[in-house]
C-alpha cells in the first residue's frame, strides 16, 4: 500500500511538473500582459515607461528564466509576489482557499445527499411514475447552468423577499448563522447540478447489479428488498458514484467560478479568473496549481477508497 | 439651444429628477452624527489608491474620502462651473501677472493621516512629480494626465503655506483640471508606490482595511480640518463583480448608494418600481460614445470616408436604441445643461449625423461615392471595440448604421488587455469607443483627445489649424470669448471627422432615503468626498 502510495505521489509529481509548463506556457501565449492592462487603466501607452515596469516586475528576461525562478520560488516556499497587488501572492491566495474548499464541500454534500438516495428509489422504482418524475428532476438539473439557478435564486429572492444573503464574506466566528445562510444558497445551487449527475450514475448502476445472479439468490434465500438494495446491491454499484464524486469534487473546486461571482464570495475561482484577465502570473500560475493538486489528491483519496469499499480492489499486491 | 428651448431642456431635466426621486424631501434637516454607509464597487480598486497612475473611476470614487485637492467642486452642488470651486487644502488663491501665476495660500491646520503637518512641500512634490519636471523628488510608474499640466513652467513653495504655479503663459482653465477628483494632492514624505497598496492622505476618512477584490473600509478622520466634519463614522466599498448581484444588494438595502456611472434609465425604471422610496438622480456622467478612425491608413486617411461614417450615423436613433434614452446627444464637450461648453442644439444640427436620417445618409452616400466607394466596389472594414457589453452593443449598432450607407463592416471584438495598446498603435480601421473626461474643461480634453501626438489621440489626427485653435482657447481670458473659440473648435474637429461624437451618457444615481448631503455632480469623477454625507437612520 505504501509503495502504491509512494508511486502515486511520484506520478502526482512529474504531472504536476507537466501543468507547470503547460500553465506557464498557455499564460505567455495570452495576448498582452499587466503592463497591458496598467496602462489599459490609464488609457495609454508609453513605450519607455512600459520598458521600465517590464524590466521592475523581471517580465524583461527570457522566458525559460521567469521559469526556472518560479519553479526555484515554489521549492522554497515562496510564491513570489501578486504583479496587481504587489504583495505576496501567498497573502492573497491564502484567504481565498478556505471559501472554496468550504463552498465545494458542502456543494458535494447536497450533491450526495441529494443524488445517492434519489437515484436508488429511481432505479428500484423503475418505468413508475415517480421514476420518471425523478429522471426529469435530474434532467432539469444537468439543463440548468448553476450560475443560472444562482442568479434566479437571487433574483426571486429580492423580488419576493426584498432580501438576499449577505454580498460581503461574513465568517463563522463573526456570525455562524449569516456565515450559514450565505454558503446554503450557493451550495444548493451547485449541489443541485452535481446532483443529478451522481443520481444518473446511481440509477444506472444499480439498474445494472440489480440483474446480476447474486442479487436474485439474496432475494430468493428470502432476504428483505431493503438489505438486498442496501447491502448487497449498492454496495456493488458504488464504485463508479464514487468515481463520478471524486472527479465532481476536483471540478468543483475549479468550476465554481460563476456561483461565486453572483453570489459575491471571494473564492479561488473567481479570484483566478480575476487574475487572468489581469495576467497577475504569479496569482494565475499558483492558483492553477493549487487546484492541479487538489485534483491529484482527490483522485488518489478516491482510488484508495476503492480498496475500502471493494475487496477485491487491493493495492500493492 | 434657443431660450425657449433651454427652458424646454432645463424643465425636462428637473421634471425627470422629480418624477425618480418621488416624494424625497429636499435636505432641510439638521445633519445627524455617527452611522456607517455602503458603497457599490463594480471592481477592485485597479491601481489601489494612486489616483495619479489611472484614469478609472474604479479607483478615483472609492479613493476620493481619503484625499483632498488645492480646490475642489463643491461637493453639495450638482454643476461644475468655475464659480462652484471652493477651497480644500487652499484656503484662497489667487490669479497674478495676468493670469501667468497661480498662488495657492494654503490652510495652516492640516495633517496627514500619520500624523505629519500638510505643507506646501506636498504640492510642489505632487504637481512636479505629474508634469514630470526635471527636479521632481518622484516620478509615477505610469502619467496618464502629463499632458494636464505641459504649460505649467515651474512650481514655488516660498513658504510652508504658499504655492506658486508659474505658467508658461495665461492659461485660466488650470484652476479647474486642478479641481478634478484626479488631482488629489499626496504626501511628500510617502513613497507614491505606497499609493497602490494603501492611502496616507489628508482627506475626512482613514482608510481601515482594503480587502483585495472584497471591499475598502474607512473609518471616520478625527483629526480633520474642516471642523465637525465628516458626520458618519464608517464607510465600506463593497466589490461586486456581477451587475445583476450589485443591483440586487441595493435592491435589498445591503448597499446604500449605487456606483456612479453604473445604473441605466431601464435599470432606474425598475428599481424604482421595486423600491419606490429610492432616490434616483438622473445626471450626466462626462462619458462619450465616439468613433476612433485610424487616419494614418486607408481608408480613413481619406477625409471624404471619415466624413461619411460621421453623417451615416443617426445619433438620436443611437441614443433611443442602444440607451433607451438614458444618453443625449453633443459635440466634443458635454453639452448643456450638463456641460458648460456644450455646443447650442441649432449648432449641433449643422454637424454631420444630427439632422434629419434619411439626409444625413444620402449625403454619406454621396461623399463615398466621390471617394469611389459604390455598391458595386463597397468598402469592407473591421470595426474594433472593447470586448465589453457597453461597447459592443455600440459597435453594434454602428455597424448597422454604415451598413446601410455601403460600408461591410465586420465586428472584432477586443480584450481589455490589448484595446489601448492597439488604439494607441494604431493597429485597426475604425473603431467604437468610449471616453470619459476627467474635467469639463476644454484644456483637459484636446490636450488629451485631439493634440497631435497625443498618446490618447487614437485617430492620430494632427492639423496644425487645431492646434493653434486648442492653443488659442486655452489662453482667452475672456470667458465669453473663449467659449466662442472651444465652440468653433469643436465645429472644427466634427467637421474634420477626427474622432465623430456620438452621444453623451447619463446616470441615474441611486441611493437610498437615508443618505442624505450625497449630491452626484454631471462628471462621475469629481464627487464622492463624503465629509457632507451623513445618514437619516441609525
Amino acid at each position: 500500500m505504501k509503495t502504491y502510495i509512494a508511486q502515486r505521489l511520484g506520478i502526482g509529481l512529474l504531472t504536476l511538473l507537466g501543468m507547470s509548463i503547460v500553465i506557464f506556457g498557455m499564460l505567455r501565449l495570452a495576448p498582452g500582459d499587466i503592463v497591458d492592462i496598467l496602462f489599459s487603466t490609464g488609457g495609454y501607452v508609453n513605450p519607455s515607461e512600459r520598458a521600465a515596469i517590464e524590466k521592475e516586475l523581471g517580465l524583461d528576461r527570457p522566458v525559460w528564466v521567469q521559469y526556472v525562478e518560479w519553479i526555484r520560488q515554489i521549492v522554497t516556499g515562496d510564491l513570489g509576489k501578486s504583479y496587481r497587488y504587489d504583495l505576496p501572492a501567498w497573502e492573497i491566495i491564502r484567504p481565498l482557499i478556505p471559501v472554496t474548499l468550504e463552498l465545494a464541500v458542502l456543494s458535494l454534500i447536497v450533491a450526495v445527499a441529494l443524488g445517492v438516495p434519489l437515484g436508488v428509489i429511481s432505479a428500484v422504482r423503475q418505468d413508475t411514475g415517480l421514476d420518471y418524475a425523478l429522471r426529469v428532476f435530474s434532467l432539469a438539473g444537468l439543463s440548468m447552468p448553476s450560475f443560472w439557478l444562482g442568479m434566479v435564486i437571487i433574483l426571486s429572492l429580492v423580488a419576493w423577499l426584498g432580501w438576499i444573503p449577505p454580498v460581503t464574506y461574513v465568517s463563522p466566528r463573526e456570525n455562524f448563522w449569516l456565515h450559514a445562510v450565505q454558503f446554503t444558497l450557493p451550495a444548493l445551487a451547485v449541489g443541485y447540478r452535481s446532483s443529478a449527475l451522481i443520481m444518473r450514475i446511481t440509477r444506472s448502476s444499480l439498474l445494472e447489479v440489480m440483474r446480476e445472479d447474486y442479487i436474485r439468490t439474496a432475494r430468493a434465500k428470502g432476504q428483505s428488498g431493503r438489505v438486498v438494495i442496501w447491502r448487497h446491491a449498492l454496495q456493488n454499484a458504488i464504485l463508479p458514484v464514487v468515481t463520478v464524486i471524486g472527479i465532481e469534487f476536483a471540478f468543483l473546486i475549479g468550476g465554481l467560478v460563476v456561483t461565486e461571482t453572483v453570489f459575491n464570495l471571494p473564492g479561488v475561482a473567481r479570484f483566478l479568473v480575476e487574475a487572468i484577465l489581469w495576467r497577475d502570473y504569479p496569482i494565475v500560475q499558483n492558483l492553477v496549481m493549487f487546484i492541479a493538486i487538489v485534483v491529484i489528491l482527490s483522485n488518489l483519496f478516491v482510488d484508495m477508497l476503492y480498496g475500502f469499499l471493494d475487496p477485491r480492489v487491493r493495492y500493492g499486491h | 439651444m434657443t431660450r425657449s428651448t433651454r427652458i424646454v431642456a432645463l424643465a425636462m431635466s428637473l421634471g425627470l429628477a422629480a418624477a425618480f426621486a418621488g416624494a424625497a424631501p429636499a435636505s432641510a434637516q439638521a445633519p445627524k452624527y455617527g452611522g456607517h454607509l455602503n458603497l457599490m464597487q463594480r471592481e477592485d480598486l485597479s491601481q489601489g489608491f494612486a489616483v495619479h497612475e489611472t484614469s478609472t473611476i474604479a479607483t478615483s470614487f472609492p479613493s476620493m474620502p481619503c484625499f483632498n485637492n488645492l480646490v475642489v467642486f463643491d461637493q453639495s452642488k450638482r454643476a461644475e462651473t468655475v464659480d462652484n470651486l471652493v477651497g480644500e487644502l487652499a484656503e484662497k488663491w489667487s490669479w497674478q501677472d495676468n493670469y501667468r501665476n497661480l498662488v495657492f495660500f494654503l490652510r495652516k491646520d492640516v495633517k496627514w493621516h500619520d500624523g505629519q503637518p500638510f505643507t506646501s512641500k506636498d504640492v510642489k512634490f505632487t504637481f512636479d512629480m505629474v508634469r514630470e519636471a526635471p527636479e521632481a523628488a518622484a516620478k509615477l510608474r505610469i502619467n496618464p494626465r502629463k499632458d494636464w499640466y505641459t504649460n505649467v513652467e515651474k512650481i514655488e513653495a516660498p513658504d510652508p503655506y504658499t504655492v506658486v504655479f508659474h505658467l508658461k503663459r495665461p492659461q485660466p482653465g488650470l484652476l479647474v483640471m486642478l479641481a478634478s477628483g484626479y488631482s488629489p494632492v499626496y504626501a511628500a514624505h510617502v513613497n507614491p508606490a505606497s499609493y497602490r497598496t494603501g492611502c496616507i492622505g489628508t482627506g475626512p476618512f482613514k482608510l481601515k482595511e482594503w480587502r483585495k477584490g472584497e471591499f475598502v473600509d474607512y473609518v471616520k478622520n478625527t483629526d480633520y480640518f474642516m471642523k465637525g466634519r465628516p458626520y458618519l463614522d464608517t464607510l465600506r466599498y463593497v466589490v461586486i463583480k456581477e451587475r445583476g448581484t450589485r443591483t440586487a444588494a441595493l435592491q435589498a438595502g445591503q448597499l446604500d448608494v449605487s456606483f456612479p456611472g453604473e445604473t441605466t434609465k431601464t435599470a432606474a425604471e425598475q428599481l424604482k418600481k421595486a423600491v419606490p422610496g429610492l432616490v434616483i438622480t438622473p445626471v450626466a456622467q462626462a462619458v462619450s460614445d465616439n468613433i476612433i478612425l485610424n487616419t494614418k491608413k486607408p481608408p480613413f486617411d481619406n477625409p471624404k470616408v471619415r466624413l461619411a461614417v460621421s453623417y451615416a450615423i443617426d445619433r438620436r436613433a443611437l441614443i433611443s436604441a442602444v440607451h433607451q434614452g438614458g444618453a443625449v446627444p453633443g459635440a466634443s464637450q458635454q453639452p448643456k445643461p450638463y456641460g458648460v461648453w456644450g455646443l447650442l442644439e441649432k449648432d449641433l444640427l449643422a454637424l454631420p449625423g444630427y439632422g434629419k436620417p434619411a439626409d444625413m445618409k444620402a449625403h454619406a452616400k454621396k461623399l463615398l461615392a466621390e471617394a469611389g466607394i459604390t455598391p458595386q466596389n463597397p468598402l469592407r472594414v473591421e470595426m474594433s471595440t472593447r470586448a465589453i457589453a457597453m461597447y459592443v452593443d455600440l459597435a453594434s449598432f454602428v455597424i448597422n448604421e454604415l451598413k446601410q450607407v455601403g460600408i461591410e463592416a465586420t465586428l472584432k471584438q477586443v480584450e481589455t488587455a490589448q484595446w489601448h495598446p492597439m488604439a494607441t498603435r494604431g493597429e485597426y480601421q475604425i473603431g467604437a469607443n468610449l471616453t470619459g473626461l476627467g474635467v469639463d474643461e476644454p484644456d483637459a480634453n484636446y490636450y488629451e483627445n485631439y493634440a497631435c501626438g497625443s498618446p490618447r489621440n487614437y485617430s492620430q489626427y494632427c492639423s496644425e489649424e487645431v492646434m493653434k485653435m486648442i492653443e488659442q482657447q486655452s489662453q482667452e481670458l475672456n470667458p465669453q470669448k473663449r467659449l466662442a473659440l472651444v465652440s468653433a473648435l469643436q465645429k472644427k474637429v466634427e467637421a474634420d471627422a477626427a474622432r465623430p461624437l456620438l452621444d453623451w451618457r447619463l446616470d441615474y444615481f441611486t441611493v437610498w432615503p437615508h443618505v442624505k448631503g450625497l449630491v452626484p455632480h454631471d462628471n462621475i469623477y469629481n464627487f464622492g468626498r463624503m465629509a457632507d454625507v451623513w445618514r437619516d437612520k441609525q
